[in-house]
């Protein structure tokens, strides 16, 4: 009885419809852009969150769906709910006189759109040559047994061949909690 | 065979089907895919596998739906008849006998009310919120495995699923909170948010707990690892070992908290904040807000009910006539009503005492339960590892709710900033 | 045993007795003091008041009306609420009872000064509160049929104050039966004296007439 529903979620590679990937990957650009454009910080954040959301979407249509959910639980979960709450408590507007170094660079603004689109193009050159080019393209099929045990498999290369890093970040989180906790902490100097 | 012989056929084979009441919504289904393949026969056009797959989604959709509004209207009745009993009152007894038609009322009384948007809200965003908010809650119950064989959606990954989903209503909380433009507002949905991340991490954490004992995250393959009995008679539901018993009271109240109900709904106290960050919101968005909360308030009943307390197992071999799905609904059933009943009896917490009970009691706990499972599996689970794991839950409880929660408010530690 | 949680379950104990309790209570009959209006109407107290009414005697509302229309609650009532119209008889002279007696109970306050100065214990105060109806206007002016109550009425609602008021009367009636009682025996003992002392002077000039 499950194996109906199960058809739209959790598909291996070489099974995936097109739509699946090309659906969120435009929503994804979009959203994108226009977390970069919008002029309000709250719908740009927003929209940021939207395109958290579609890179789940595509972790899951390439059949990761451990790393898909995670995604939408660290992401849209706890690092958009920081960045919420960052833009929240910080007053908008104070930011942009006062403190910005480059204020005495006033170019034209035709000079900034040419500025612009020369880093656009450089970026996307790089990018597009690196999927189309790469000698990585040719194999696209995931070994046979990830599809079996996805998350047990994570786990355990989790704990043995990766584990260094593990620690490493391990430790890195701490620190940085302790940090959060030593700026948060009431002044008692008075 | 024409149509009536068909239709004959069906019906007789459908009233067989009560014969066994446990495979009844699973045979269902079969008999309805083969209804329609044979009609499809008869008018001569081969069905295709998309469109029986497409049929037989639509009606599970629908029955888990509608389901869980059902649950959600009762729930609704039943709530504030018990909270005014317990109260030396009548509660709603105006609508129906005992007051059942009550949601019809409500769902009138929402509907007809006036939209009202302030005029400085953020339009987008406030039309986004109630949506963000019900389409995760209403995608919950579909990984809940409500039967034997009866899950909609049997995810490997199930119970992540259910939490990343949960996130998604953080951000709806957020978003109603920030497109109301009223302070209050904001504020109450910064303190909802607050609540609901610091919560979630020792929920999660006695998920897990579960997770290493059965080493799966299907919550189909977590009720299977629950059957059977011991000593013949005895359920072997994870709540019945001593870190499946803190783990199950730590996810209960991670559960209360996270469906933002008393004693932790500072965020929708009317005493507190008006309605905090539902302030702006009337009529239907309102009731849409108040629907997506209660279905989230079952789900994650099922889910407790799935990982703790046996899903659809009975509890004794002598009452398993009783289909399985019965029994589901009658353990979620019991947790909803065991939450009005927490509800009450408690009164609800400040934002500070929240806070310290997540981070400082609820989060080692969970650790301390992970720890005790991790003991009673690797002491091959005989009666060494049930000694130790009690001890590894209660030593740890008993300090920690010593020392966590009686501060000294004696003369000399009181630090005064400003009386100078 | 004080373990912490302890709080928690005797409380969760508590509620749940009350729950039960509640259902199952056969010794406090009152337990659940809520009362289900439309069908136990509330007690109300004697002195409970909420607009005026209008009492009569006996049988026949316009026979029995104490009402004399001296128009004095008119002009004493605060928020002018009563509206009075004397009654006069076939040839246009006045008699002493209302034609029109209308009271506004949208405005009327209840301060029952209409009560206290009327001389003839003819207004009192109803405690009747279920007045509403579909129009602001027409139907919250009260006329005098719909004012009118009867004694008995009078007694149900209020029976200390109907006795004592029962009492004046019956004493003002007494009284004024004496009164009167005493009035037209002095006017017979006056008339008697006067026609006595008018026998008196007419005798002596009748013989000086006849000599």
């Amino acid at each position: 009885m499950h194996d109906f529903l199960q058809k739209i979620v959790a598909l291996p590679w070489d099974q995936s419809p097109q739509w699946l990937f090309l659906i969120p990957g435009l929503l994804m650009l979009l959203a994108a852009s226009a977390a970069v454009c919008l002029r309000n910080l709250i719908h740009s954040a927003l929209c940021l969150v939207l395109s958290f959301i579609c890179l789940g979407v595509l972790f899951m249509a390439l059949g990761a769906e451990f790393v898909g959910f995670v995604q939408l639980l660290v992401y849209v979960g706890a690092v958009a709910m920081l960045i919420l709450f960052a833009i929240l408590l910080t007053p908008a507007g104070e930011v942009a006189a006062s403190n910005n170094p480059l204020k005495n660079f006033r170019l034209s603004s035709a000079l900034h759109a040419a500025a612009g689109a020369a880093i656009t193009f450089l970026v996307l050159a790089g990018l597009l040559t690196a999927i189309f080019f790469s000698p990585r393209a040719a194999h696209a099929v995931l070994p046979a047994q990830a599809a079996a045990a996805p998350v047990a498999l994570i786990g355990e290369n989790l704990l043995t061949h990766t584990l260094l890093p593990l620690l490493g970040i391990a430790v890195l989180l701490t620190a940085a909690l302790v940090g959060a906790a030593l700026l948060a902490k009431e002044d008692t100097s008075l | 065979m024409n149509f009536l012989a068909l239709l004959k056929d069906t019906l007789f084979q459908f009233l067989g089907l009560f014969k066994n009441l446990d495979t009844l919504p699973v045979e269902f289904m079969r008999l309805l895919r083969e209804f329609l393949v044979k009609l499809g026969a008869l008018c001569g056009i081969a069905v295709p596998q998309w469109a029986l797959d497409l049929v037989s989604s639509l009606v599970i959709i629908v029955a888990i739906l509608v389901t869980f509004l059902i649950l959600f209207a009762l729930m609704s009745v039943f709530e504030r008849k018990l909270l005014a009993r317990a109260q030396n009152r009548y509660g709603p007894n105006r609508v129906g006998p005992c007051g059942i038609l009550q949601p019809v009322a409500d769902g009138i009384k929402m509907l007809t009310k006036e939209d009202l948007v302030p005029r400085a809200a953020d339009k987008v965003v406030h039309y986004l919120a109630p949506i963000v908010m019900v389409a995760p809650a209403l995608m919950l119950p579909v990984i809940l495995p409500y039967g034997r064989d009866m899950v909609a959606v049997d995810l490997p990954v199930g119970i992540l699923f259910f939490f990343a989903l949960s996130a998604g209503a953080e951000l709806a909380v957020f978003m109603a909170g920030w497109a109301s433009n009223n302070k209050y507002s904001i504020l109450g949905a910064m303190r909802a948010i607050a609540q609901m991340i610091s919560y979630e991490l020792p929920l999660v954490t006695s998920a897990l707990v579960v997770a290493l004992v059965a080493g799966s995250l299907s919550p189909a393959a977590l009720v299977a690892a629950q059957g059977g009995y011991s000593f013949g008679f005895l359920p072997r539901w994870f709540v019945c070992t001593p870190w499946g018993f803190a783990a199950c009271l730590l996810f209960y109240i991670g559960a209360l908290s996270e469906s933002n109900r008393c004693p932790f709904d500072l965020p929708e106290g009317e005493s507190e904040i008006i309605a905090g960050h539902l302030t702006e919101y009337s009529g239907f968005k309102y009731a849409i807000f108040f629907m997506a909360e209660y279905v989230g308030m079952f789900a994650i009943n099922g889910l407790l009910v799935t990982l703790f307390l046996g899903g659809y197992q009975a509890p004794f071999p002598f009452l398993e006539w009783i289909p399985g799905w019965c029994w589901f609904f009658a353990k979620l059933w019991a947790v909803a009503l065991s939450m009005v009943w927490v509800r009450t009896t408690l009164p609800r917490f400040r934002i500070d005492q929240m806070m310290l009970f997540a981070w400082k009691f609820m989060l080692p706990m969970s650790f301390v339960a992970l720890l005790a499972a991790a003991a009673w599996y690797y002491a091959g689970q005989g009666l060494a590892g049930w000694v130790l794991s009690a001890l590894i839950v209660v030593v740890p409880y008993l300090l920690l709710g010593t020392f966590c929660f009686t501060r000294h408010h004696s003369a000399t530690n009181r630090r005064y900033l400003y009386s100078e | 045993m004080n373990f912490p949680g302890s709080g928690i379950i005797k409380g969760m104990a508590v509620t749940a007795r009350n729950i039960v309790g509640s259902y199952f209570d056969r010794a406090h009959a009152k337990r659940l003091t809520t009362e289900q209006y439309p069908e136990e109407r509330p007690t109300l107290a004697e002195a409970s008041r909420s607009v005026p009414f209008l009492v009569y005697d006996g049988e026949d509302p316009e026979k029995g009306m104490r009402c004399v229309a001296c128009k004095i609650c008119e002009k004493e009532c605060p928020p002018q609420c009563i509206y009075i119209v004397k009654d006069s008889d076939a040839n246009g002279k006045p008699i002493l009872r209302p034609k029109v007696f209308n009271i506004d109970i949208s405005v009327c306050m209840g301060c029952q000064i209409c009560v206290e100065v009327c001389p003839f214990e003819s207004i009192r105060m109803d405690n009747i509160y279920e007045m509403s109806s579909y129009d602001r206007f027409a139907p919250l002016v009260l006329h005098k049929a719909q004012l009118l109550k009867s004694n008995a009425y009078y007694h149900g609602i209020r029976p200390t104050e109907a006795t004592a008021t029962d009492a004046r009367i019956e004493a003002g009636r007494i009284r004024k039966e004496a009164a009167l009682k005493a009035a037209t025996a002095k006017v017979a003992a006056t008339k008697a004296a006067a026609a006595a002392k008018a026998a008196e002077e007419n005798k002596p000039s009748q013989p000086e007439q006849n000599a």
